[in-house]
């Protein structure tokens, strides 16, 4: 019987190839809503270049997603290896999202409130390079939903309930023990994933006074709260996922040492792409805190210079 | 021989457990993890050969250890390395005294593929303690009736490669010479790190669940 979707199994692995038609629809599922976004935001005038140059990230997100549901690395993670297990989670919940987001043309979303416009985007991952157009910088704030949505605190509260839950052993091993399950894991991942990653790299701009300081606390706040279950994994005494202890071994890995690898994976992993978040925004915002200062002073020093010359000419004029 | 079956029969038989009895009552009533069996089991008077040739007879070489009794193969691609890596994982953890206590004696119920090399090896990659059996298939087959377990049966599938369908607990036979629990597949290495220590000495834990021959 073919399976669908990637889930524990009773018999030992085998490198024989499976297909999960379950997989390839999702991932199609994404790439037919990305490209229903895409014409939504030509439709409001979206450049088409524009869009072109976003269409890598989208496409990177979306290799990498298929890459962790599938085989082999979805059969493997769902009932074979923690630390495959966790390479999946930081794929699909913390490398995928940003790709995703930061692929999305901006235009595609509803209009915020003019009130708003021209707040807060200043610096940050979200900030658009230099050659953007004036409309990447300046992106819709988005409904009522997406405001609820990215909001940081919602955001950061959701994300690491999502993250404690899927990683208790008992909802491990619940789960990942069918089909429907697995998928519900991986779904959560995205989606908790989605609305993490939203308020830092979403296509709609930043809430106000979400400042890249106040981002960049938020990413590490996260960090912080995901080295719980990390260190639960990493420091058990015993193999806390019965699914992973009781599978057959591959690759001659204890089972605890399996678990402990997922576990760092968690706390190295999960950093290292926070970290790489974090310094981006740290780098732009320096950028564009540069920027203004440069701006403000060449403004001073021509101000400067203007008056120096009318005094000049004023003096001469005097004189 | 009056053995024949009763391990296996009381595995099956409290795997599923009394109506209405789940597996956290027996734990809370008796503390073992494993299945409590009704009927004490005698360790079988068998002898069949070691890796390296020698005749070990289980009673004589077991004598006032606790004895974990396994009939597996080395080609089993699911059961028995799980059991073993799990047995030899958490037996690392004791202090020697207790270590030096228990014996794990594995049964190859797949003599011709398991030649006493092999077997050896396999065992090896979990620990070099372990003791490996084997005979002829009748003797096994003997050693396997005298345990009380389904005797295990070639399953091919077609090809040159075939798997063995055989027992899937471990029986652990107390200093005293009785089993009174037995293992099924799916022990974890945190309910053997509670159960072994137990073990050394069952009358006392099972004495209160009523349990005790």
């Amino acid at each position: 019987m073919i399976q669908w979707w990637c889930a524990a199994q009773t018999v030992a692995w085998s490198w024989r190839w499976t297909p999960y038609p379950g997989v390839w629809l999702f991932v199609l599922a994404l790439v037919a809503c990305y490209a229903a976004i895409r014409r939504r935001a030509l439709a409001n005038g979206a450049d088409a270049q524009t869009l072109s140059r976003r269409l890598p990230c989208f496409a990177a997100g979306a290799v990498l997603l298929w890459i962790a549901l599938d085989w082999p690395i979805g059969a493997l993670g769902a009932g074979y290896l923690a630390w495959i297990h966790m390479v999946q989670f930081l794929l699909i919940a913390m490398a995928v999202p940003p790709l995703v987001l930061l692929g999305m043309p901006r235009e595609a979303f509803p209009g915020r409130p003019s009130s708003v416009r021209g707040s807060a985007e200043s610096s940050g991952v979200r900030s658009p390079s230099p050659t953007a157009s004036a409309r990447e910088e300046d992106p819709p704030r988005g409904s009522r939903a997406t405001r609820f949505l990215d909001h940081p605190l919602f955001a950061l509260l959701a994300f690491n309930a999502v993250v404690v839950a899927t990683h208790l052993p008992v909802v491990t091993d619940t789960l990942m023990a069918s089909q429907w399950g697995s998928f519900l894991v991986d779904i959560l991942w995205l989606g908790a994933g989605l609305l993490y990653w939203w308020p830092v790299v979403g296509p709609t701009s930043p809430r106000p006074g979400f400042t890249p300081l106040l981002r960049m606390g938020y990413l590490f706040a996260s960090m912080i709260f995901m080295t719980a279950p990390g260190a639960m994994i990493t420091f058990s005494e015993f193999p806390v996922y019965g699914i992973y202890e009781l599978a057959p071994r591959i690759g001659g890995f204890a089972a605890l040492d399996d678990q402990r690898i997922a576990g760092l994976l968690m706390k190295v992993g999960g950093g290292a792409i926070t970290w790489t978040a974090i310094s981006i925004i740290f780098y732009r915002w320096q950028r564009d805190e540069k920027r203004i200062m440069d701006g403000e002073l060449a403004a001073i020093t021509g101000a400067g210079r203007s008056t120096a010359g009318t005094a000049a000419a004023g003096g001469a004029g005097v004189q | 021989m009056l053995g024949v079956g009763i391990v296996g029969l009381a595995v099956t038989a409290l795997a599923c457990g009394p109506a209405g009895e789940t597996g956290a009552d027996r734990v809370r009533e008796t503390g073992f993890h494993g299945v409590v069996l009704e009927t004490p089991v005698a360790k079988p008077d068998i002898t069949l050969r070691t890796t390296d040739g020698r005749p070990f007879s289980l009673r004589e070489r077991t004598e006032g250890a606790l004895t974990l009794l396994f009939f597996g193969y080395t080609h089993c691609p699911d059961i028995c390395p799980v059991h073993m890596a799990n047995l030899s994982a958490v037996l690392d953890r004791f202090a020697h005294e207790v270590r030096s206590r228990i014996r794990v004696v594995f049964v190859t119920t797949d003599p011709e593929r398991d030649t006493p090399d092999v077997l050896r090896a396999w065992l090896d990659n979990f620990d070099a303690d372990f003791v490996g059996l084997t005979g002829t298939i009748a003797e096994v087959e003997v050693a396997q009736r005298a345990a009380g377990v389904p005797l295990a049966a070639v399953e091919s599938n077609g090809t040159d490669s075939y798997t063995v369908a055989h027992a899937s607990q471990i029986i652990a036979y107390s200093p005293d010479g009785f089993a009174y629990v037995a293992y099924p597949a799916g022990i974890r290495q945190v309910d053997w790190a509670r159960d072994l220590p137990r073990l050394l000495e069952p009358q006392r834990f099972l004495a209160a669940a009523g349990a005790q021959p």
